[in-house]
C-alpha cells in the first residue's frame, strides 16, 4: 500500500470529484453548495438509480465534476442505490470514471455512525476529504469536533461545514484540490484473523501488486462479493489460499469481528476528538418532539391532520391554478388558430396539439404542490416518521412504511407516485407498491366522476353524492390492498424483507432545497408524462378525424336537420338567434356523425358487444378509446359523441343530453345501475398509457406493466359487470 | 461468549424506556451485517424510546442517533437488561 499523505497531481485533465457518505448526512446540500445551479439529473444507464452530476469551479480556475452518489451506509449494498455507490467508489462502472477525489460527507452530530462507512473509504486508498456538516446541530446538542485532531487521525483533510448555510465551502474546495490519501487503516483485528488476512494478501500481493492486498483479503474472508473480487478470487493460488484459510477460521465470525474492530477504532476515535458539554447528557430536540409526533395518539392525529392538508390542498388550493391554467390555454389556442381556415391542420392544432399540452399543463399546479409538501416534509425529517407509523398497517398487506407516501401520492397522479418508490430498498416491496399505485383515484379520474355523479345523482342531493365519490375513492383502495394481499400471500413467500430505518434529525427545511426539489420534480413529470400524453392526444386525434365524412353525406345531415323555428312576430334579433342556434345544432350532428364515422367511432361500435354487459353502448365505448389517452378526455370525447360542443364536466347541455339519450327500445342508455357500473369501470381500470410507461421503465421490461394492464382491466371488467348485471335485475 | 448468560433476551421484548447492552447478533447474513454496520454491535448501549402506535417497528436510540426496527429484526438483537429510565438519561 503506497506511503499516507502523498499528495496528488491534479494538474491534467478533468477531474472527477464523488460525494459519499450516509443517507440523510447533508449529502445533497453539499453537492448543491458545490456545484449551485450547474447540475444535472439523469439516470444510471439500465436502471432507476438517480445520476447527479455537477460542475464546480475551482479557486484556482479550474471546473471540476462532481458526482453526487446515493446515500449510503456501506460498500457492502444492500439496495440498488447502494450498489451503485459501491460500484463507482471501486471502479466498476463503466459509465462513471473512477473518482479522482472522494469527498466523504460526514454528519458531525452522528458521527461515530457516519465514520463506519469513513473507515470503507479508507480502505479504497484514494485520495480523500472528509467534508464534517452540519456542525451547527451537533453544536446545538453540545457536541464539539475537533476537526484538526481528526484530521491528523485520519491522515487526510477535515473541513468543517454548515451545508444548509452554505459555509465551509472555500475551505472544502482548496481542500479538494490539495487532497491526500489517507492514513493506512489504523484498527486492528484480533488473532486469528489478522493472521490469516495478512497471509492471504501476501498471495493476492503476489499474483497481482496493484491491488489493495489487504482490503481485498479481508474481503474475500468476508464473503463479499462482487465484480472485482471474483477477478482476485480467479488470480494464481488466491482461491486456494482463501479456501484454506476459510477452514482454518471455521466457526469464527469474519464479519462481526470486522465491524466491531472498526467500531472498536471510531470509539477511540471519537473519545479522543469529540468534547461533550452537559447539554450532550440531554434529550436531543429531536427526541423530544418524537415523543410528540410518533406518540401513540397525538402521533396519529398529527399525521392524519398533516395527510388531510396534503390532500386538501392538492385538490382545493390546485383546483383555481389549475382551471386558470385550462382557461389560459384554450383561450391562446384560440389565438393561434384563429387565422387558419376550416381543415385538418386546424384541427390537429385545435384538438391534438393544443388539448394535448393542455391536458398535460394542467396537472402541473397540482404536482407541484404535492412536491412542495413532499420536499418539505422530507427535509424536515417527518417523511421517516410517516414510514414508521404506518409500516405495521403497511406491512400487513405486503408492503413498506415507505409505501405510504408513494400511495398517497397516487392520489394526485400515479406518476410521481411510482417514481417515488424509488425510495423503498426492497424490490418486492417496492414492486407490489408499483403495481396497486394506479388503483388510488388519480386526479384523471376526478371529472369523470364529477360528471357521472352529477348528472345521475343530481337529484340525491349533495350528501349521496359526496358518499358515491368517497365510495370510488375507497373502492379504489380496497382494490389495492387486496391485492397487495393476494400477492403477499401467494408470490412473496418465505423472504422476510427488513425494515432498518433511521430516523434523521428534525430540521426546518430549507426553502432553496424545496424549490429545487419541486422543480426537478415537476420538469420530471412534464418530460416523462407530458411526452406520452402528448403523442397520444395527437394519434387520438387523428382516430377520431379521419377518415371525413363525405360531402354529399355532410349535406344530407344539413337537410335533415329541422329548420330554425322563427315565429312570425319574432324580432330581428330573436330570429338571428333562431339561425344560429339551428346552424349550431346542424354542426354539431355533423361532428357527431363524423365521429361515428371514425376509426374512433368504428372502434366503438365494434367495442359495443364485448361491453354492452356492462351497460355501455357505442358511444361510451368511443368515451372508453379517449380515455386511453388520458381519463379526462373521457368527458371531452363524450361532448363531441353528444354533439354538443366543447363542454365542462359541469356542463349542463351535456348533463341533459346524456339523460334524453334512449336505446332503440326507447329505454334511457344512461340510468344509475350503468351510471355505477361506469364508475367502477373507471375505479378499478389501467386506462393511462403513461403510466404503463413509466413502469416500464421502472420495472425494467414490459411483463409488469401488460399484467398490470391485462389484471387491472379484467377486474374493471368484472366489477362493472357484477354491477350492472346484478343492478338491472334489482331495479328493472 | 461461551458461557451462558442467563440474563440475555431479545430487544424485541423489552418494554419502551429499558436501557440494554447488546451481547449478540443473530439472523441470516444481510440482515445481520447491516444490522452490525448500524452500529448494533456487542457492547453497544441501547435505549428503547418507544413502540409505534400499532405496536411495530420500535424506536431504539443508540451512538447518539435514533433507528427503528421492525421487531422481526428486533428480535434478533440478544441484550443485557441495565435499567428502565432510558427516556429520562442519555445512554
Amino acid at each position: 500500500m503506497p506511503a499516507a499523505a502523498a499528495p496528488v497531481s491534479l494538474n491534467t485533465g478533468t477531474l472527477t470529484v464523488a460525494l459519499a457518505g450516509n443517507p440523510n448526512s447533508g449529502k445533497t446540500t453539499v453537492f448543491n453548495g458545490l456545484t449551485g445551479l450547474r447540475q444535472k439529473v439523469a439516470n444510471y444507464p439500465g436502471i432507476t438509480v438517480e445520476k447527479k452530476t455537477g460542475r464546480c469551479p475551482m479557486p484556482d480556475g479550474r471546473v471540476v465534476d462532481i458526482v453526487d452518489l446515493p446515500g449510503t451506509y456501506s460498500l457492502v449494498p444492500h439496495s440498488p442505490d447502494e450498489v451503485v455507490a459501491m460500484q463507482v467508489l471501486r471502479g466498476l462502472r463503466a459509465d462513471t470514471p473512477l473518482p479522482d477525489v472522494i469527498v466523504a460527507v460526514v454528519d458531525a452530530s452522528n458521527l461515530a455512525r457516519n465514520l463506519y462507512l469513513v473507515s470503507q473509504l479508507i480502505e479504497l486508498d484514494h485520495p480523500m476529504v472528509v467534508a464534517l456538516n452540519m456542525t451547527d446541530i451537533a453544536a446545538r446538542r453540545g457536541v464539539a469536533v475537533d476537526a484538526a485532531a481528526l484530521a491528523a487521525r485520519l491522515g487526510i483533510a477535515v473541513v468543517p461545514l454548515i451545508g444548509h448555510r452554505r459555509r465551509g465551502f472555500d475551505a472544502l474546495k482548496a481542500a479538494i484540490i490539495s487532497a491526500t490519501r489517507p492514513a493506512a487503516p489504523a484498527w486492528r483485528l484480533p488473532d486469528p484473523l489478522a493472521a490469516e488476512v495478512a497471509a492471504l494478501a501476501a498471495v493476492v500481493a503476489d499474483a497481482a501488486p496493484e491491488t489493495n492486498a489487504t482490503a481485498t483479503a479481508l474481503r474475500l474472508l468476508a464473503g463479499e462479493d462482487g465484480a472485482d473480487l471474483a477477478a482476485s478470487r480467479g488470480l494464481d493460488g488466491v482461491s486456494a489460499a482463501l479456501a484454506a484459510a476459510r477452514g482454518r477460521l471455521a466457526g469464527r465470525d469474519v464479519v462481526q469481528t470486522d465491524i466491531e474492530a472498526r467500531y472498536h477504532w471510531i470509539d477511540a476515535l471519537v473519545a479522543a476528538t469529540v468534547a461533550a458539554t452537559p447539554e450532550a447528557g440531554r434529550r436531543s430536540l429531536t427526541e423530544r418532539v418524537d415523543a410528540v409526533l410518533v406518540h401513540r395518539v397525538a402521533g396519529l392525529v398529527i399525521f392524519t391532520a398533516i395527510m388531510a392538508s396534503l390532500f386538501v390542498t392538492i385538490f382545493w388550493a390546485a383546483k383555481p391554478i389549475m382551471d386558470a391554467l385550462q382557461d389560459g390555454i384554450t383561450r391562446l389556442g384560440a389565438l393561434l388558430i384563429g387565422g387558419l381556415a376550416e381543415g385538418p391542420l386546424r384541427s390537429l392544432l385545435a384538438d391534438g396539439v393544443i388539448k394535448g399540452v393542455g391536458s398535460v399543463v394542467v396537472f402541473v399546479p397540482q404536482i407541484a404542490l404535492l412536491f412542495l409538501f413532499l420536499s418539505a416534509l422530507e427535509d424536515s425529517g417527518y417523511l421517516a416518521r410517516a414510514a414508521f407509523l404506518m409500516d405495521r398497517l403497511l406491512s400487513k398487506i405486503g408492503l413498506h412504511g415507505k409505501s405510504f407516501i408513494p400511495l398517497l401520492s397516487s392520489f394526485a397522479c400515479a406518476i410521481p407516485g411510482i417514481l417515488a418508490t424509488r425510495t423503498i430498498d426492497s424490490r418486492r416491496e417496492r414492486l407490489a407498491t408499483i403495481l396497486i399505485a394506479p388503483f388510488m383515484s388519480c386526479s384523471a379520474r376526478l371529472p369523470v366522476y364529477a360528471l357521472v355523479i352529477g348528472t345521475f345523482f343530481a337529484a340525491q342531493g349533495p350528501l349521496v353524492q359526496g358518499g358515491i365519490l368517497l365510495g370510488c375513492y375507497a373502492l379504489g383502495i380496497v382494490a389495492a390492498a387486496a391485492t397487495a394481499w393476494i400477492g403477499k400471500r401467494f408470490l412473496g413467500r418465505g423472504e422476510v424483507t427488513p425494515f432498518i430505518l433511521e430516523m434523521p434529525s428534525y430540521k426546518i427545511p430549507q426553502a432553496g432545497e424545496v424549490a429545487r426539489q419541486v422543480w426537478t420534480n415537476t420538469s420530471k413529470f412534464l418530460t416523462k408524462a407530458g411526452t406520452t400524453i402528448f403523442c397520444l392526444s395527437i394519434l387520438l386525434w387523428a382516430l377520431a378525424y379521419f377518415p371525413r365524412l363525405s360531402d354529399e353525406r355532410i349535406v344530407a345531415i344539413r337537410q335533415a336537420q329541422p329548420a330554425a323555428v322563427v315565429p312570425s312576430d319574432a324580432t330581428p334579433e330573436q330570429r338571428q338567434r333562431a339561425e344560429a342556434d339551428a346552424q349550431s345544432a346542424s354542426a354539431h350532428a355533423i361532428a357527431s356523425a363524423q365521429l361515428e364515422h371514425s376509426v374512433a367511432g368504428r372502434v366503438g361500435h365494434l367495442m359495443e358487444p364485448a361491453i354492452a354487459p356492462l351497460g355501455f353502448d357505442w358511444k361510451i365505448g368511443v368515451g372508453l378509446v379517449g380515455a386511453f389517452a388520458a381519463r379526462e378526455v373521457f368527458v371531452s370525447t363524450l361532448g363531441i359523441v353528444y354533439s354538443v360542443g366543447e363542454v365542462e364536466e359541469d356542463a349542463l347541455p351535456l348533463h341533459e343530453a346524456l339523460k334524453a339519450d334512449r336505446r332503440a327500445d326507447g329505454k334511457p342508455v344512461w340510468t344509475p345501475v350503468v351510471a355505477i357500473s361506469l364508475l367502477v369501470w373507471f375505479v378499478l381500470a389501467m386506462q393511462c398509457m403513461s403510466t404503463l410507461a413509466v413502469v416500464r421503465r421502472e420495472t425494467g421490461g414490459w411483463g409488469w406493466p401488460l399484467f398490470q394492464l391485462v389484471y387491472m382491466n379484467a377486474l374493471a371488467y368484472a366489477g362493472a359487470l357484477l354491477v350492472y348485471q346484478i343492478g338491472t335485475r334489482l331495479y328493472p | 461468549m461461551n458461557a451462558p448468560l442467563p440474563s440475555l433476551v431479545p430487544l424485541a421484548t423489552l418494554a419502551p424506556g429499558s436501557l440494554c447492552r447488546v451481547m449478540a447478533v443473530a439472523g441470516e447474513d444481510g440482515i445481520r451485517r447491516r444490522l452490525l454496520e448500524m452500529g448494533l454491535c456487542t457492547g453497544v448501549e441501547v435505549a428503547v424510546l418507544r413502540r409505534a402506535p400499532l405496536g411495530d417497528p420500535v424506536e431504539l436510540r443508540l451512538r447518539g442517533y435514533l433507528l427503528s426496527l421492525r421487531r422481526d429484526q428486533a428480535a434478533l438483537i440478544l441484550v443485557a437488561v441495565l435499567g428502565g429510565d432510558a427516556l429520562r438519561a442519555s445512554a
